[in-house]
């Protein structure tokens, strides 16, 4: 598993070819997909997305079921327990097209065991046409993007929906049998109080949904957000009134039965989602897609972003590549911890010390003294021979992360 | 080498001014018109010297150049050589085509000695002048007297040296000679019409000056004795031949061959070449000097350690009973601490790297001390002495930039005299012995029985206050010129520091000076930027070091989360003390992140707390979405923050910035 960084440009069929050795991907492999189309760029969104004025859906749909096919053949038709299709905004793909697309998934890889298969959904876009199809091809799960209750407030986030349509979102999905519904809210945006975001943790509840992505709202740089608070268009939120939100939403959704499992997700218990859980969890998984990103065993790369180079620049169908970061003992293990930490779970301490010590000699003591003054501070706790972040240590969790990180290289 | 002129034909000076006053314009000039350098090499000095560097193994810094200049007794303007063609003359000397070298008139030797230009190195520039008969004062025309022209004059003064004042820049459009000639007149009590005109760049008034340094300035002093005795007034270190040694001979004689010995402290040494700069270096004919006479010579001797700036040559196996006067080894009166910028892993290694650039350092400059130090907070570093606040700035950038090291300067401290009770000795924070005041300081006073004079410079080595009699601190001669409209303002900045109101008076219808007496604490850090602030650029100051004074001041500390930081206490006045503590920790409030935990800063004398903040802990930090694509992205976010942390300091479980560290020095509001 020996690969030279900074070769030129690649594809991720000779990344994937340089991993070798032994069964590529390891059971509970995921598949995530990027839809890059939106009708309208919203302005807080740092994901890669288009609005697409040449119609090139069938052109992205053959070329994006192209790279499956390579993808499923160059890891001998894995089974995978999850699929996400991402974007942009997946459900504004033709119906057509979707059929196309998950028959062939079906056929490139071994659905058997997958457990999990989520599409990310804007309210305003879903048809009842749509979820059948989906359905149909397996489709378990879908991500509503309800982001707030408040017209004024998703005007701030230049969000244009109808808030009703996010209850009739999930009304469709559960009518063709799509029993889990997720919502994505945002908090913390400009003007917004704490009783309207009370509110809008209790409008989502109500619609019974199991499982919620509560976001601070997080000014990416280079989005129209951020240049227009630049601008003094809006002032940022205060900080104790965001941390104070934050707090909130804990305690609401504790209440209601739906636990913290990450950073800003909150699920039933058996409800969280299983493909997320994997990026953190250092599971692998292929991606597909412009500017989707893959991670195999300590390997990640990520596919060209412009949707003209993704449609025209391939190799042997496989997507070009960029930012290729091949396996290393010390970055995979700082992965391990700052992204495992995020997690309710934690992550073990024992295998934590273990891979320290095979790293590099000295990192664990060090690695045990941080863990320890982070448990004096209360920011972490130990349950079960697993570090965990504490409701407190939650609050501060990159604080935790870069403590840790100082002894990590 | 031109045959050596008779000694009543030997000229030794030096050209002092105010800085940026044109002294090396003028240098180079006298250069140029004595023929000693082509008006190319005028130009191209630097890139000469590097050639000549690389050919002869040698460091070239002219610090006594040797030039030939022609004068007929009694002419007040002299031809230049450089307006003729030349040739050879017999006795090595360049002489005008055709004729004999006598009709342009007798020989003279010119020494021309260099000085340090800043008041920093009075100590130096005093040397200088001590080998020397005359000194040309330059002023700029268009700036007038300065604090420094004032300072430079006095000392030439004190030397019992001949002074030409000398206007320079004269074409300038806004020269004011004749304003300028009568400030001379009334703050140094020449005569106005005394006052020669020049332009160094454009060469106007260059025959005046070069006859009148024939004509006015003595002849070199006859022997006193047979014995050699020879002043030190500069010493370089150079890679390939050791120390170079500038010295001039008052009395006897030195050749190569001969065993000098230092006088003052005591090594011996063989003497492998004698030698003057022209301003290539060129060896003196028979490898022998007399009195009058300047030159650079080399001993093979390895360290700076081994010369001291003022010391006196002399024969080994004939030594001259007494040595030249006054010998003082330099003042440090600052000092502050070194340390590596980049936190130690524990494996010392940036430690190392300062070590070896202060080490190499104090081969070429002799001047600054430096002794190891240990601070919980900032680990191990250097304390460092210099003659003065630019010395420190030059110090810690030579290192920065020679050695590649980046360094965190703690504020620079003054040495106080500390009289304590008991006889026994006193250990400092670092568990060293703190060291009684030498007695043959200047400033040192009668100790009355079973008490000890300490000299400390760190605060954190201060004995127990129950033990302390007394602490004095150095009290400086300060004088400010500046335009009279600014003097309310000025005032104020110097009584707010603690000044005592000495003199003013006058320069000219538009200018002042005024003087002070100022505990040098009081202007150590940033009081030079405050005055040139108040008076828009337009005043200069200098000051010298004149007496320790007791006065009422106690040690300041700072408790970070509970724990004095050594590297933050200060010594200031006890009347002062209240308000320094709150400004202080205000400054470090806002300067010291958010933590995880909440941070009290407090300021404390004598454990009695009087003054506190109270940092809050941070209650949010977490990036709200880390999904597959983020991994990279985001990690590379945490890696910066680690970085940023990564030069701050830890003091116990606290991370401090650097800058904070330099909080103190700022004695603003």
């Amino acid at each position: 598993m020996q690969l030279r960084a900074g070769a030129g440009p690649t594809d991720a069929g000779t990344v994937l070819a340089g991993i070798g050795g032994g069964p590529l991907l390891r059971p509970g492999a995921g598949l995530y997909l990027h839809v890059p189309f939106c009708f309208h760029k919203c302005h807080y969104c740092d994901f890669y997305s288009i609005v697409d004025t040449r119609d090139r859906q069938g052109e992205f749909t053959k070329r994006l079921i192209a790279e499956v096919r390579a993808l499923a053949k160059a890891t001998q038709r894995p089974r995978l327990a999850t699929i996400f299709v991402g974007g942009g905004t997946p459900s504004l793909l033709a119906v057509g097209l979707w059929q196309e697309l998950l028959a062939a998934l079906a056929e490139a890889f071994d659905l058997s065991g997958l457990v999990e298969f989520t599409v990310e959904c804007n309210p305003e876009t879903v048809s009842a046409e749509l979820m059948a199809v989906l359905a149909a091809g397996g489709v378990n799960r879908v991500s509503i993007g309800a982001q707030s209750f408040h017209a004024q407030h998703l005007k701030t986030l230049e969000r244009w929906h109808d808030p009703a349509n996010v209850f009739k979102a999930v009304e469709l999905a559960r009518a063709v049998g799509i029993a889990r519904q997720s919502m994505d809210l945002i908090f913390a945006i400009p003007g917004q109080t704490m009783t309207e975001w009370d509110a809008d943790l209790k409008a989502a509840l109500g619609a019974g949904t199991t499982h919620l992505s509560c976001y601070a709202l997080t000014y990416e740089p280079n989005t129209a957000m951020t240049a227009r608070m630049k601008k003094g268009e809006f002032s940022q939120m205060p900080g104790d009134l965001e941390a104070d939100m934050f707090e909130h939403t804990l305690s609401t959704l504790r209440a209601a039965g739906l636990e913290r499992y990450e950073v800003s997700n909150f699920a039933k218990k058996g409800d969280e989602c299983r493909h997320n859980l994997a990026y953190w969890r250092q599971h692998d998984w292929l991606a597909a897609g412009p500017n989707a990103s893959a991670h195999v065993r300590g390997v990640r790369w990520k596919n060209i972003q412009r949707l003209d180079d993704y449609l025209n620049k391939h190799v042997r169908d496989f997507a070009m590549v960029t930012d290729v970061e091949y396996a290393d003992a010390v970055r995979n293990l700082s992965e391990a911890v700052w992204t495992g930490l995020r997690l309710a779970e934690g992550i073990d301490a024992a295998q934590t010390l273990a891979a320290a010590d095979a790293a590099k000699g000295g990192m664990a003591e060090k690695i045990m003294r941080v863990a320890r003054r982070q448990m004096e501070l209360g920011a972490i706790v130990r349950v079960d021979d697993r570090w965990q972040l504490s409701d407190q240590g939650f609050m501060i969790a990159d604080a935790v992360a870069v403590a840790f990180l100082e002894v990590i290289e | 080498m031109p045959a050596k002129p008779d000694p009543k034909f030997i000229r030794n000076f030096s050209i002092i001014a105010h800085i940026d006053h044109g002294k090396s314009t003028l240098a180079d000039r006298l250069l140029q018109a004595t023929n000693a350098v082509s008006a190319r090499e005028a130009k191209d000095q630097i890139l000469d010297s590097m050639d000549i560097e690389r050919e002869r193994g040698i460091t070239i810094k002219a610090s006594a150049v040797t030039v030939f200049h022609r004068h007929k007794s009694g002419d007040s303007k002299d031809e230049l050589e450089n307006d003729y063609e030349t040739v050879d003359d017999a006795g090595g000397h360049k002489t005008k085509k055709g004729e004999k070298p006598e009709a342009h008139g007798d020989l003279y030797m010119m020494n021309f000695i260099d000085t340090p230009g800043h008041v920093d190195f009075n100590y130096e520039v005093s040397r200088a002048l001590k080998a020397c008969e005359g000194a040309i004062l330059v002023v700029d025309s268009t700036q007038g007297v300065q604090a420094q022209t004032l300072v430079n004059a006095y000392l030439a003064v004190n030397e019992n040296l001949t002074i030409i004042p000398v206007i320079n820049k004269i074409d300038l459009p806004g020269a004011k000679p004749d304003d300028v000639a009568m400030e001379i007149e009334q703050t140094l009590g020449f005569k106005a019409e005394e006052c020669l005109l020049v332009s160094a760049k454009s060469g106007i008034g260059i025959p005046d000056l070069l006859a009148a340094i024939c004509e006015k300035f003595p002849a070199p002093r006859k022997p006193l004795t047979e014995k050699l005795r020879a002043l030190i007034f500069d010493a370089v270190y150079d890679d390939y031949r050791g120390v170079i040694v500038y010295a001039r001979v008052f009395d006897g004689k030195l050749k190569v061959g001969d065993k000098i010995r230092m006088m003052g402290v005591g090594t011996t040494f063989q003497v492998t070449d004698i030698g003057k700069m022209t301003p290539k270096p060129v060896r003196v004919e028979g490898g022998e000097i007399g009195p009058g006479e300047t030159a650079y010579i080399v001993a093979a001797i390895r360290s700076l350690k081994d010369v001291r700036i003022g010391d006196t040559i002399t024969l080994d196996m004939h030594p001259a009973e007494e040595a030249l006067a006054g010998y003082q080894p330099p003042r440090q009166v600052v000092f502050c601490d070194f340390y590596p910028a980049t936190s130690e892993d524990g494996d010392g290694s940036d430690f190392e790297e300062l070590r070896d650039a202060v080490e190499k350092l104090s081969l070429n400059d002799s001047s600054f001390t430096f002794a190891p130090v240990h601070s919980e907070a900032l680990g191990f570093g250097y304390r460092c002495g210099f003659l003065g606040l630019l010395h420190m700035d030059i110090i810690q950038e030579r290192l920065e930039r020679e050695g590649d090291v980046e360094i965190v300067q703690t504020a620079p401290t003054v040495s106080y005299h500390v009289l304590v009770r008991g006889t026994d000795t006193m250990t400092g924070a670092n568990g060293q012995a703190l060291k009684p005041v030498d007695p043959s300081s200047a400033f040192w006073r009668e100790v009355p029985a079973g008490h000890q004079l300490l000299e400390v410079h760190n605060p954190g080595d201060l004995p127990n206050q129950g033990n302390i009699v007394e602490i004095r601190e150095p009290i400086c001669k300060l004088e400010i010129m500046l335009p009279k409209q600014y003097i309310g303002d000025i005032m104020k900045l110097c009584l707010d520091r603690r000044a005592t109101y000495q003199a003013q008076s006058f320069v000219s219808a538009s200018r002042e000076t005024i003087q002070f007496e100022i505990p040098l604490a009081e202007i150590i850090y940033d009081f030079f930027d405050k005055m040139k602030g108040l008076t828009s650029g337009y005043g200069t100051m200098d000051y010298e070091v004149i007496t320790y004074r007791n006065d009422n001041l106690v040690r300041l500390d700072i408790l970070i989360n509970g724990d004095p930081v050594e590297a933050l206490a200060t010594i200031v006045h006890r009347d002062r003390a209240e308000q320094r503590g709150r400004q202080l920790c205000s400054k470090l409030k806002d300067q010291i992140p958010r933590h995880q935990f909440e941070i009290p800063v407090q300021a404390a004398i004598g454990g009695k707390i009087i003054a506190r903040e109270t940092i809050k802990s941070f209650r949010k930090d977490v990036l709200a979405k880390c999904y597959g694509g983020d991994i990279s992205r985001k990690r590379k976010l945490l890696e910066k923050q680690k970085e940023g942390k990564k030069r701050m300091k830890n003091v116990g479980n606290v991370t401090i910035p650097q800058e904070a560290f330099m909080a103190v020095l700022d004695q603003g509001d």
